[in-house]
């Protein structure tokens, strides 16, 4: 009988497996940004050394700041978040409760649009923008991030509209309350917590977006993500600040990610699978 | 596509109260009117953002638009395709894509299922588990392709080729080296996305009766032949839709593998993804990238259909 050791064992070996394997790299990134450059090459790789704030303060001031994409992914990316999930409420809403004529269709035609790979769409967007002047504005990329943030937000959503009891709407309709209203008064205050989860979703993933920033991005705007990138190559590879630029740009998405903990099953799937009472 | 019948069961039970007919239209009428102008606004943002570039790319790929060298710039019909049958590095990147999607897929479903099978039967503390697992999927593809390059897998200085010299395996230039840096990219993927598949099957398992296992262990049937016949055809849905998404997701996989590799040595790493953007803004060929994006589109939608059609006859 394998009982109760073996259970012990099997979770312990887990525990290391999954705590090596996937902390680790991230842990490392974050004393390796606390390290001053002789101990950073300091081979092998030093595990006790004397901490300093030297590349932070490299990469929120100094030469190789990164406030400024800092700065334009957090407006990009939560101009992204407003818009998609605004037109993606009314449109979710309507996915799981009204009658609609190729209402099946249009749901078809709104998952096939998440799945587009962006390179197919970064093409096109990449010809227009230039001939319009849009490359490296905001509302440029902002607009282009909808590609993927909308139906993303769409998907969702429809779950959490699904799992309201039918009842409410009809009691609100009942009380001669009209549509509108009632999709304002009643129905909206209830799937708070579900547009709240589907916002930080979809932050996250306008925050770590790559392929537009870095062919559709300029000098001025450019998200964070294009910043980190350009430290390899440009010059000699910048250990301290890279390692600090990373943690600076994870930061925003774990504090978000942990918050909205409880819907991750659902945000990863875009709604596809709610998860059970655990997560 | 739910795994928790839950609080969805009722709703479906209690029928809607018919109404009468003339009164019925007139209310329809009014709904669909409604719904039509719910709809309006998302619906234009998508024809803008993703339907209208589509239809360009169609037509951008039947001209040969060459920034580089545009004398004889202009109308080619299916010229690029026919030019990306011929191409030998258009097969190869076909390959690798291949290759690089159904191993890192296939390891993420095995590996997620086993730690989550694993895990599943810890009954405190598995909530640390999962935060980690949280960790690397929130993180930009980007900065982790970043980090494995650098602080891993850097000759002389990555943690990984600590390792290996410890071991006595020698330093290695791992991304410097064809089947090394191939391999390397493929476990990067298979490393950010694992958590995923985790995540999900233990949120699938717990919602699964515990009631069906326990009747199982009564009756003495092993181990494997419980995972065969009771927890795997309940988490068919599960594994259908993880498969979907990663699989389509790894087809497009683009950023940690710029980042790592730039989908060399020469294009050891360039899997089609990355064989479009080469040619599109490396080599300004931008009527052969979008001829070669638009056959990347066809079989990333061929195979999401294939998947949904063998997940609904295994249902049925």
């Amino acid at each position: 009988m394998i009982g109760r050791t073996g259970r012990l064992v099997a979770a312990g070996v887990a525990i290391v497996v999954v705590f090596l394997t996937w902390a680790f790299p991230v842990l490392w990134t974050a004393v390796t940004s606390l390290k001053f450059a002789k101990d950073i090459f300091a081979y092998p790789p030093k595990l006790f050394f004397e901490p300093t704030g030297l590349n932070y303060d490299g990469v929120l001031g100094g030469r190789q700041t990164l406030v400024n994409d800092l700065v334009s992914s957090t407006v990009i990316s939560l101009g992204a978040t407003v818009l998609s999930v605004a037109a993606a409420i009314p449109m979710a809403y309507v996915f799981a409760r009204c009658h609609l004529r190729f209402k099946n269709a249009l749901a078809l035609y709104t998952l096939f649009t998440y799945m587009i790979p962006r390179i197919g769409l970064v093409i096109p967007f990449f010809v227009v923008f230039r001939k319009l002047g849009l490359t490296g504005t905001y509302s440029g990329l902002t607009l282009v991030y909808l590609s993927f943030s909308l139906p993303f937000a769409v998907w969702l959503l429809v779950p959490y509209f699904e799992d309201l009891p039918r009842e409410m709407e009809e009691a609100g309709l009942l009380d001669r309350a009209g549509r509108w209203r009632t999709l304002w008064y009643v129905i909206l205050p209830q799937v708070r917590g579900g547009i709240a989860i589907t916002a930080i979703f979809v932050f996250i993933t306008a925050w770590n977006e790559f392929l537009f920033g870095v062919v559709l991005s300029g000098s001025e705007v450019r998200p964070i993500t294009v910043a980190m990138y350009n430290f390899i190559g440009v010059e000699q590879t910048l250990w301290g600040p890279l390692t600090a630029g990373a943690i600076v740009a994870m930061i925003p998405v774990i504090v978000l990610g942990l918050g909205a903990q409880r819907g991750i099953v659902r945000g990863l799937t875009a709604g596809s699978i709610k998860g059970g009472s655990r997560t | 596509m739910t795994t928790t019948a839950g609080p969805r069961a009722p709703e479906r039970l209690a029928p809607e109260p018919a109404e009468p007919e003339r009164q019925q239209t007139g209310f329809e009428r009014e709904e669909r009117r409604f719904a039509r102008i719910l709809v309006a606004p998302a619906l234009l943002v998508l024809a803008v953002t993703t339907t209208f570039p589509l239809v360009y790319l169609l037509v951008s790929s039947v001209y040969r638009t060459n920034l580089g060298a545009t004398a004889g710039n202009g109308f080619v019909g299916l010229g690029n395709y026919v030019q990306a049958f011929g191409d030998g590095r258009f097969w190869h990147s076909l390959w690798l894509s291949c290759v690089y999607t159904v191993s890192s897929v296939v390891f993420q479903i095995v590996v997620g299922m086993a730690l989550a099978l694993v895990v599943n039967r810890i009954r405190h503390g598995s909530w640390a588990l999962r935060i980690i697992a949280l960790l690397p999927i929130l993180l930009a593809p980007v900065v982790v392709g970043l980090v494995w390059r650098t602080l891993l897998l850097t000759p002389s200085f990555g943690v990984v080729d600590y390792l290996s010299e410890t071991l006595g395996f020698g330093s290695h230039d791992w991304l410097g080296e064809p089947t090394s840096a191939l391999v390397f990219t493929i476990i990067m993927h298979t490393w950010q996305w694992t958590p995923f598949c985790f995540l999900v099957f233990l949120a699938s398992l717990a919602g699964m009766p515990a009631e069906l296992a326990e009747a199982a262990k009564l009756d003495r049937a092993s181990a494997w032949n419980r995972f065969w016949h009771i927890t795997f055809p309940l988490l068919r849905q599960a594994i259908v839709v993880v498969a979907i998404i990663r699989t389509v997701v790894a087809l497009s996989a683009f950023d940690a593998i710029l980042a790592a590799t730039g989908g060399g040595p020469g294009t050891a790493t360039e899997i089609l993804n990355l064989y479009v953007y080469r040619a599109s803004f490396g080599e300004l060929r931008l009527g052969y990238g979008s001829a070669l994006a638009v056959i990347l589109l066809f079989l990333t939608f061929a195979v999401a259909y294939l998947f949904y059609r063998l997940g609904r006859r295994r249902q049925s």
